[in-house]
């Protein structure tokens, strides 16, 4: 976050942040439901291991604390723009895929989808604040299709365990940004288990 | 020693013999008389096998060896009687060899090679169907047709117990033909060089789990493969949840065999096969059923704009979303065909058809279709006897007297073709609750007047209104909204 904040700005953001914060933390919990959900009605096994799905961000990240604030919102975006993307798809697959047999999945779906794009939306107002403004959003084209209706399955599992993650990591980052001082969160601050 | 007459075609036959490899020899005579030929026919050959026409008597052939320079080394004589030649038809040549990965189904083309013989025999064909890198054989099948003098393609169609992809398949055929008028030896062909289906287990970027989400009745039995890169291993392939043994089809492509599936759910059972290097392959398999025949079909019109037909489906297909069942409304006298939208979660199907210009009857077929199966039904009717009017609406009063009124109101729709015949529900307090009938034309327009007399004064009523076709009944309008009206005092 580029040079000191004037006092509403940071009270701006305090409260942005505050928001994204809880905003995170009801994503997290709806995506968990969604997890269980879907893993039952997809016949997948919960423990299946799933290897990384192309056009997903992962949430670990190394050197977390030496992050600074801009970066943090970057790399939030990003993952949210894409997971907009992904969840887009995944709710067309289901209902191409299963029509009304499940609406139950489709509307949790669409339910988080909608935070998602709320939470990307959130993170764009906390970039502007920061007068450089979130970047544009890329075309990147449709994310690559599966070869198969097994692998779709599994790639929307990998999707959201993956989107669980971030949403941990996004209510650390946004702790991380509310802290108070000059700065906050753009220079290395005190070193903080991830 | 050891004369052999040899006929592919039952024109010509090819004679062959053996003579002693101690010596060398040059030319050979050979000469062969019949008691229908005035003299020997004779000829030199370097070969030890001449083509001679098919005798069709008893002859005698005579061989003579010659030395390099000549000279007559050794010469015999050999009777050959009709019944001593062998007739091996050709080797048939498979033309064309065509899979259906989707079907799983194999075309094969040959001919038959007719041309050689005359016509109107019976030809027996033999087709071995192998699999597996070590090229089993899976089945053998007998296929009989007739020669008509000429070459025709002949075509045959199998369907394999497991996706094409899992392995190779190897065709090959051989024939035997019935010539009753032959009295030599008859045999089979040779078979014919094998042709080849590669399976994706012979394709080193090729894995996968096969069939790919394909859709098959319940009951069905079905073989899934997982195709793996070389050096991997499978360590367990599971339907469902649950585990099955495994056949192995090849180094690179495992098995499992699922009998009489059940019912998938609504997101297809999945097929997972679980490798040594932690990864998974798999497909989804959905099972269902064929759509039932559609019961009490029934079309009726409630403004001769649209037909509405309804139906009972039967049995859920257990299929959904884009395998879900698709149903169509074809009526046959104008060709046109409309596909219908239906949600396959409530009970009641309904589906519309445009009211065609000077077209009252119609002649339907309901078709309801899935990729397991397809049915129809169909229904001949005339809507002019199928009229379900719409709720009559906007029901007003006007006022001749304080004992006469004029009702009108509201029906959507055409109805200039017909008659309409109508119920008003006349209730009070005074004289409680009186039915009264009206039959009245048509309107092209909505709007319906009647009129009613012998009312009271000062009295509070409650009207509705029904109507329904005059000349042939089908079905009533739901009632109207009650409109109350109070007749002026005297």
């Amino acid at each position: 976050m580029a040079g000191a904040d004037s006092p509403s700005a940071a009270l701006r953001r305090r409260d942005l942040c505050a928001r994204g914060i809880r905003l995170a933390g009801k994503m997290r919990s709806d995506v968990v439901d969604l997890l269980d959900a879907y893993v039952e009605r997809q016949g997948l096994d919960a423990s299946a291991s799933v290897a990384a799905v192309e056009g997903v961000p992962p949430a670990a990240v190394e050197h977390w604390d030496e992050q600074t604030g801009t970066q943090r919102l970057l790399e939030n975006l990003a993952a949210y723009r894409a997971f907009r993307a992904l969840l887009a798809q995944m709710l067309e697959e289901q209902r191409e895929q299963l029509g009304e047999a499940d609406a139950a999945l489709g509307r949790a779906l669409a339910a988080v989808l909608l935070q998602v794009s709320a939470f990307a939306y959130h993170l764009e107002e906390l970039l502007r604040l920061e007068s450089r403004g979130p970047p544009s959003e890329e075309e990147d084209g449709p994310p690559p299709q599966p070869r198969g209706l097994f692998e779709q399955k599994l790639r929307g599992l990998g999707v959201l365990r993956e989107l669980a993650q971030w949403a941990v990591r996004s209510a650390r980052d946004l702790r991380q940004l509310a802290k108070p001082g000059p700065g906050a969160g753009s220079a290395p601050s005190p070193a903080e288990s991830p | 020693q050891n004369l052999k007459c040899v006929t592919h075609n039952l024109h010509k036959m090819i004679c062959t013999w053996d003579v002693s490899p101690r010596k060398r020899y040059g030319q050979t005579d050979f000469c062969y008389t019949t008691n229908d030929l005035p003299t020997p026919v004779c000829f030199k050959t370097k070969e030890k096998r001449v083509e001679i026409p098919v005798l069709h008597s008893s002859s005698t052939v005579t061989i003579t060896t010659n030395s390099i320079s000549g000279t007559a080394l050794a010469t015999k004589e050999f009777k050959i009687h009709k019944k001593d030649v062998l007739f091996i038809p050709v080797t048939p040549r498979i033309l064309s060899l065509t899979p259906d990965f989707s079907t799983s189904k194999l075309n094969l083309k040959w001919s038959d090679n007719g041309s050689v013989f005359p016509d109107g025999l019976d030809a027996i064909w033999q087709i071995q169907i192998l699999r597996k890198e070590r090229m089993e054989k899976v089945t053998q099948v007998t296929y009989h047709s007739k020669l008509t003098h000429e070459d025709i393609i002949l075509s045959w169609n199998w369907t394999s117990d497991m996706p094409l992809e899992c392995t190779s398949h190897y065709v090959k055929i051989r024939c035997y033909i019935n010539v009753t008028q032959f009295v030599g030896l008859k045999e089979w062909s040779d078979w014919s060089p094998v042709e080849v289906i590669p399976g994706k287990d012979t394709d080193p970027s090729e894995s996968g789990v096969f069939p790919l989400d394909t859709v098959v009745a319940v009951g069905s039995d079905v073989t899934f493969c997982c195709v793996h890169e070389e050096g991997q291993n499978v360590t367990n392939m599971s339907y469902g949840s649950k585990p099955y043994p495994m056949i192995q089809l090849s180094s690179r492509s495992h098995a499992i065999r699922v009998l009489n599936a059940s019912a998938s759910d609504a997101s297809g059972t999945n097929v997972v096969c679980r490798l040594n290097n932690g990864m998974m392959e798999g497909t989804v398999l959905f099972v269902g059923y064929a759509p039932d025949i559609p019961q009490n079909i029934s079309c009726e019109t409630p403004n001769f704009q649209i037909i509405k037909c309804t139906w009972k489906p039967g049995r859920p297909s257990g299929l959904y979303g884009k395998r879900k069942t698709k149903y169509s409304l074809f009526e046959r006298t104008s060709g046109k065909n409309v596909s219908c939208e239906v949600n396959e979660m409530n009970r009641e199907r309904v589906c519309g058809f445009p009211v065609l210009p000077d077209q009252k009857t119609y002649d339907f077929i309901l078709g309801v279709s899935n990729p397991v199966g397809q049915a129809e039904s169909s229904l001949l009717v005339d809507i002019t006897q199928r009229v379900h009017p719409k709720t009559p609406e906007k029901l007003t009063v006007s006022e001749n007297n304080s004992t006469s009124i004029h009702l009108h109101w509201f029906i959507n729709g055409s109805f200039a073709e017909i008659r309409l015949l109508c119920q008003i529900e006349i209730s009070s307090g005074h004289s409680g609750q009186k039915v009264h009938n009206i039959s009245m034309p048509g309107g092209k327009s909505s709007a319906y007047t009647a009129h009613l007399n012998a009312l009271h004064p000062y009295t509070k009523y409650q009207f509705r209104v029904r109507c329904s076709a005059a000349d042939y009944f089908w079905r009533w309008s739901d009632w109207s909204r009650v409109k109350e009206y109070t007749t002026s005092e005297a």
